[in-house]
């Protein structure tokens, strides 16, 4: 391995590569909030405004120039993006109040789904074309055609109206057991409707593995099925499921949770972006953009970390 | 015993099974523990109430919204504000001590503020104790909203009012110095006005005249919004997206409830069971929260659960699932046995605009033009079928009435007759105006966001179309937000609009100053109607100080409003209020809006 290929030499390269990006995608969504986003300045200016009074807003939101681009840079470097145009809240607070919230409600549901989709995926490969293969075909068809909103309302409905084993709504981690009451059902919401797509991922992903030389070749020196699994399939598929695993984090945080934040009233990262594109909050939507640059930076080094550890071959490379 | 290794298997892995599913629910049952070491414990009294939005700001310069202009009485107080029960809506001191002295010009409002009232604690005041409240906080409350670091939404309410007060200056509490705000001692303010203007003292009980504590206001800045202190019945304590959390503020003494002099009748009130509040202090409950929800589905099945909200507006797809009959208003009986049940109007009407400034619609310097264009606007309010509109979007139980003054105002007038739908005679009119098919205008239909937005404007093509308007010449601009939208017809880029209109006041004033000239765009006279001979006539109508010359001169505006064809409308909605029956309340989202919650109470459980 030569030093080109060493962890600080990569996490180097990464950061060199944040850079650009960052400052990329920042700009392109200055430009775009800029001259595409609704005006902050119809959100705040009430009934029956002036002229003056307008003016007076539009001046004080400061939307315009490279100057107000420059100043958001300035504050990124100093990890504070400044303030709502709307509330007036720091950036800072908002994201230190929302993003362990999404986190709390999201990530359960991310491991429980995709720790049941690999099982799954695995069952049906290892019997494919029967009749297991062919119900769990139908059970990923039925979840990947349910919309989202509808199973998050029966759920409500069936949950809370009728059994009255849930909250309907609200959020509380006072205790464990808090936790678990308010997480519940959004986790078994979203473990459904995510579980056809990682079923049909995982299923592609082991039949492949299943197929290939070194697996065959365990199977003829008689290794049991457990060897085989531990030593030849998991090795050689550990790698796309980081990838998704952990590119899914950021996915989750900045995207995925609106609807079911806005139903159970959960007071996370979704519903504050939501409102802030709607609202043409320009501060927010930058420092929302600059979070999504850096997660997915960091999510993928983490990966290249993960597999150079898991697979000899990128050591070697 | 002794079992084979597969059944021993088994039974493991079920007893490790039963063991997970026994600790998640002691886990889970922990939380609905209302016992303390065996001890019962009093549960406080909690009411969830609901809306269908969220404040974006707490600060009552910024109380633009319905959300906002609910919450913000609940954490501060107002000079003066609506009884709680009585209908029509009527005034009653509630920081002033009494009702103005105003003198025999109708220029000087001398104001006595009640000398118990405190603001709740912060650490912003001296040894951290909520201070007293005084004159000079009245003042400046009401001054800040001219100096542009307030960013405030509600100047229009006192613009050209006050003498000296302007907008464009930076206005210090310290250094204050406005003429039409004096402040005589701690007590007491007086407030003079540039000309008569009857309607100030609804204007000091709206949210957006609260009073707040400079050095709070000052010490927090922007962060004030989210972190509001007050001298209201209630304090904040947690506020976000999706909730606001307040709990009883203890600096906040205003005696019992005198229940006759909120309004109380008998024979109206006693089914809700609210005799049991008189003479009670104020406020009833511990904890106050209020969700926000803004779909509509998520808001019912909340109400139906067990630990939901306490109180819903019904959504008008849900209207046949709760009403027995429409006319008269009947719930069902399985709802009424359930909960308390309301059916009241909305405070304020639904229409559609036009945009004046469109040379087929407006008004013309060509008197046989405008005569066409008038023609045209008439015609189009025939071709509007407000009776599907009311069945598909209002439960079928909305009022239709002609012009901007609804029944519930007492400058209603009851000789004017709502239009009837006829799309045949519609057609004809435009026709005989010489709005041939080839000579119709294209007139584009702007609305904010959302599926019923768009199927108001499918149904107002559909209905154009059936009396003969082609279809090609009404276009749809969708905009992504309600302030979006009304940048949009400030630029002019609509030329028809659906306003829902809600009144901060119950005075028809506050509905006829949506088509007084100078309140053109960016003002709220969205239409830009221009008729100077309403601009005078409303002039004068806003100066007069007799009610009843006052009303008949509302009348007469809104008969030029009827005359000329200036609104295609209109419609007063119907609420539809449930809610659950542990509770003692009359709710409401109108004029009392924020200041009915001090009167909530929650019943003991031996009276469920």
């Amino acid at each position: 391995m030569n030093r080109r290929d060493s962890v600080p030499a990569l996490l180097l390269r990464r950061l060199a590569g944040a850079v650009p990006l960052l400052l990329g995608v920042t700009l392109i969504g200055f430009f775009l909030t800029q001259n595409l986003a609704p005006n902050p300045v119809w959100e705040l200016a009430g009934r029956s405004p002036t002229a003056a009074e307008l003016a007076a807003l539009e001046a004080q939101l400061g939307r315009g120039g490279l100057d107000g681009y420059l100043d958001f840079l300035g504050g990124l470097l100093v990890l504070d993006p400044g303030a709502s145009l709307i509330t007036g809240e720091s950036i800072r607070s908002i994201l230190a109040r929302t993003v362990p919230v999404t986190l709390a409600l999201m990530l359960p549901g991310l491991v429980i789904g995709t720790a049941l989709a690999i099982g799954l995926g695995l069952l049906a490969a290892r019997h494919h074309g029967r009749w297991l293969d062919h119900g769990l075909a139908g059970v990923s068809a039925v979840s990947m055609s349910v919309s989202l909103v509808v199973v998050v309302m029966l759920s409500q409905m069936v949950f809370s109206v009728w059994l009255g084993w849930f909250p309907a709504r609200g959020w509380s981690t006072t205790s464990v057991a808090d936790w678990l009451l308010h997480v519940s059902v959004p986790t078994l919401i979203i473990v459904l409707v995510n579980l056809g797509f990682n079923v049909r991922f995982f299923r592609a992903l082991w039949l492949e593995a299943l197929h290939q030389p070194t697996v065959r070749a365990g199977r003829a020196f008689g290794l049991s099925e457990g060897a085989i699994f531990w030593r030849r399939l998991l090795p050689w598929a550990a790698g796309p499921i980081m990838t998704r695993l952990v590119f899914s984090v950021p996915m989750l945080i900045l995207g995925g949770s609106l609807v079911i934040e806005t139903h159970f009233g959960i007071p996370g990262i979704g519903r504050v972006f939501y409102n802030a594109v709607l609202s043409g909050d320009q501060p927010v939507i930058l420092a929302f953009v600059a979070l999504a640059g850096s997660l997915v930076v960091v999510a993928q080094t983490l990966v290249d970390l993960m597999i150079r550890r898991i697979d000899p071959r990128t050591r070697d490379a | 015993m002794t079992f084979s290794p597969t059944v021993g298997r088994m039974l493991e892995r079920n007893i490790l099974k039963s063991a997970l599913m026994m600790a998640w629910l002691l886990a889970i049952s922990g939380c609905d523990s209302d016992s303390v070491a065996g001890r019962q414990v009093e549960a406080p009294k909690v009411y969830r109430h609901v809306i269908d939005g969220a404040p974006s700001s707490l600060d009552p310069a910024q109380a633009n919204s319905t959300y906002g202009r609910l919450l913000v009485p609940a954490i501060f107080d107002t000079l003066y504000r609506y009884r709680y029960l009585e209908r029509p809506y009527a005034l009653t001191p509630s920081l002033a001590l009494d009702f103005p002295q105003i003198s025999s010009d109708g220029l000087t409002y001398a104001i006595t503020l009640r000398p118990d009232a405190r603001f709740a604690d912060s650490p912003f005041f001296e040894s951290g104790r909520g201070r007293r409240v005084t004159a000079r906080d009245v003042a400046w409350s009401i001054a800040r909203h001219f100096d542009p670091a307030t960013r405030s939404g509600a100047t229009w309410l006192w613009r050209d009012r006050i003498v000296g007060l302007d907008f464009g200056q930076p206005i210090l509490p310290e250094r204050m110095n406005i003429a039409g705000l004096e402040v005589l001692d701690e007590s007491r303010l007086r407030i003079h006005l540039r000309e008569p203007f009857p309607t100030l003292i609804h204007t000091l009980a709206t949210a957006q005249s609260a009073v707040v504590p400079h050095e709070v206001v000052q010490g927090l800045g922007p962060r004030f919004g989210r972190e509001p202190i007050g001298s209201g019945p209630f304090r904040l304590i947690d506020f976000n997206e999706t909730q606001a959390t307040l709990v009883r503020n203890e600096n906040y003494d205003r005696g019992p409830v005198d229940l006759a002099a909120e309004g109380f009748v008998p024979e109206l009130h006693d089914e809700l069971g609210l005799a049991a509040i008189d003479g009670q202090p104020i406020p009833l409950i511990d904890r106050l929260e209020v969700q926000f929800i803004p779909e509509a589905s998520a808001r019912w099945n909340s109400f139906r659960s067990r630990s939901g909200t306490d109180l819903v507006m019904v959504p008008p797809e849900l209207a046949s699932s709760v009403l027995a009959t429409r006319e008269p208003i009947r719930f069902s009986e399985a709802i009424a046995d359930e909960f308390y049940s309301l059916a009241a109007p909305e405070a304020g009407f639904v229409y559609y605009g036009l945009n004046f400034d469109h040379p087929a619609l407006g008004r013309h310097d060509d008197p046989d033009q405008d005569r066409r264009n008038r023609e045209l606007r008439c015609a189009m309010g025939q071709a509007i079928d407000w009776s599907a509109r009311d069945a598909r979007f209002y439960h079928g139980i909305g009022q239709r009435f002609a012009g901007v003054i609804p029944p519930f105002l007492p400058a209603w007038d009851d000789s004017f007759e709502s239009g009837s739908f006829d799309p045949e005679q519609a057609g004809r009119r435009w026709t005989e105006a010489g709005w041939s098919e080839a000579r119709l205008p294209s007139l584009t239909y702007g609305h904010s966001a959302g599926v019923q937005q768009s199927q108001h404007f499918e149904m107002l093509r559909a209905n154009l179309i059936a009396a003969g308007y082609p279809a090609e010449r009404i276009e749809q601009k969708v905009y992504a937000t309600f302030a979006e939208l009304l940048r949009g017809i400030h630029d002019g880029e609509v030329d028809i609009f659906l306003m829902g209109w809600t009144m901060a006041y119950p005075d028809a004033l506050y509905n006829l100053q949506l088509f007084y000239g100078p309140n053109a765009p960016p003002g709220v006279n969205a239409s830009r109607y221009d008729n100077p001979r309403f601009d005078e006539l409303f002039a004068r109508a806003r100066r007069q100080t007799d009610g009843g010359l006052r009303n008949r001169l509302y009348q007469r505006l809104n008969r030029i409003l009827i005359e000329d064809c200036v609104i295609l409308g209109s419609m007063v909605r119907t609420r539809l209020h449930l809610w659950k029956r542990h509770l003692r309340m009359l709710p409401d989202r109108e004029m009392v809006g924020g200041f009915f919650l001090p009167f909530v109470d929650v019943k003991p459980d031996s009276e469920r």
